[in-house]
């Protein structure tokens, strides 16, 4: 599996929630923060058409938005 | 065939990891009772997107998100159990064994503490769904940076609704405060936000309709005065018109107030033997953040107590 993702921006407790979750399941990922790196904006918005975050994607094609467990768990095999 | 729960037995299972339910969570691990909290959306609750809380004594001023991570590390320190990924699906509380059942669990305690606290109040407009996260928000914090030099309104006259404008000004190229009637908000606060060029207050202004092909372009106002209406074109709109309390889960077990709080005295005891109501789910008066870790303290006393007789007497 490719390294996951996380679009994120500084201050924002669904995208903290979403880290705690993954570093709670070992699942090491990146950090994207569309605030302070132009080039993440960029990407997230490509990814989603959007800026709302946080986002989570392990492929750069399908992700989730949000912190839903489920759709975290079923979108990285947890 | 879906895999059975486990079934996992407690003292006490804590509705809600705001100052209320890890205060409870702190006092009753220190009482070696084996405790679990659980939250359905965010540890923190309510303050986990405040800035800069004042009123809390001995902490001049901390924000919300630190002062409540400090508070789980005390409940943590003390054997408690913070569960915030589990959802909590259902409960049963009239037996002398309670049962909280989330997504992948079933616990059974002897004493429940619902801290399940309050979630703001939607627009309470037909649209609303429409554009919720297309130009309608609840968050600042987590959304305000979508606006970055663009046109945002806030909706509400609280400290919150104030606090989040004072927030939002620094991405907006201009804001509207827009309230029903006149601020209730601090007086600093206030001070704050009018002397702020970008900002535009509008009072005794009803928000009646939003506009926009798929994301919201503009809101439609009403003066109430006047009874005129004008069309503000605006991208986002911030909504803070007040909280409602999280109780849908309890109304079959637990007596509720005609505002959906839950009726309970000062001692937290709920109409049900073992359960208990902390924070801004009771039904009260005040509603602080000291009174919510008040509650706590008493609620977790109290269920110590219950617990001792309902052990005493078999």
């Amino acid at each position: 599996m490719n390294m996951v993702k996380v679009y994120s921006i500084n201050n924002c407790p669904w995208c903290d929630k979403v880290k705690k979750y993954l570093k709670s399941r070992q699942v090491e990922y990146v950090e994207c923060n569309i605030e302070n790196d132009e080039a993440a904006l960029a990407e997230c918005q490509a990814l989603t058409g959007d800026e709302a975050v946080p986002v989570i994607t392990a492929d750069g094609k399908e992700y989730v938005l949000g912190f839903d467990k489920g759709k975290i768990d079923a979108l990285l095999g947890l | 065939m879906p895999t059975e729960k486990k079934r996992i037995q407690k003292d006490i299972v804590i509705i809600g990891a705001g100052m209320a339910g890890l205060t409870a969570a702190l006092y009753a691990g220190r009482m070696n009772l084996s405790v679990l909290v659980l939250e359905n959306a965010l540890v923190g609750g309510q303050i986990a997107n405040a800035t800069g809380i004042e009123n809390y004594p001995g902490l001049p001023n901390v924000a919300g998100k630190d002062l409540i991570a400090t508070v789980q590390q005390q409940a943590e320190s003390f054997g408690a159990v913070v569960d915030e990924f589990d959802m909590i699906e259902k409960v049963s509380l009239q037996e002398e064994r309670k049962i909280v059942e989330t997504k992948s669990c079933i616990y059974e305690a002897g004493s429940v503490i619902i801290a399940s606290g309050m979630e703001r109040r939607k627009l309470p407009l037909p649209e609303e769904r429409k554009y919720a996260g297309k130009g309608v928000h609840y968050c600042e914090l987590c959304d305000g940076h979508l606006y970055q030099d663009k046109v945002i309104a806030v909706m509400g006259g609280g400290n919150a609704a104030v606090d989040a404008a004072n927030f939002l000004t620094k991405y907006a190229r201009k804001l509207y405060l827009l309230h029903r009637s006149q601020l209730r908000a601090d007086e600093s606060s206030q001070e704050k936000l009018r002397s702020n060029a970008k900002v535009e207050i509008l009072l005794e202004t009803n928000v009646v309709a939003l506009k926009g092909e798929k994301q919201l372009e503009s809101v439609e106002v009403l003066d109430k005065a006047t009874g005129t209406k004008k069309e503000l074109a605006v991208d986002g709109i911030f909504v803070n018109i007040g909280v409602t309390p999280n109780t849908d889960m309890f109304k079959e077990d637990i007596e509720l107030a005609a505002d959906g709080r839950i009726k309970a005295g000062e001692d937290c005891r709920t109409n049900v033997p073992g359960v208990f109501a902390a924070g801004d789910v009771r039904y009260k008066e005040v509603r602080q953040l000291t009174t919510a870790a008040a509650d706590g303290t008493t609620a977790a006393i109290l269920a110590e107590k219950y617990l001792a007789q309902i052990r005493k007497g078999k």
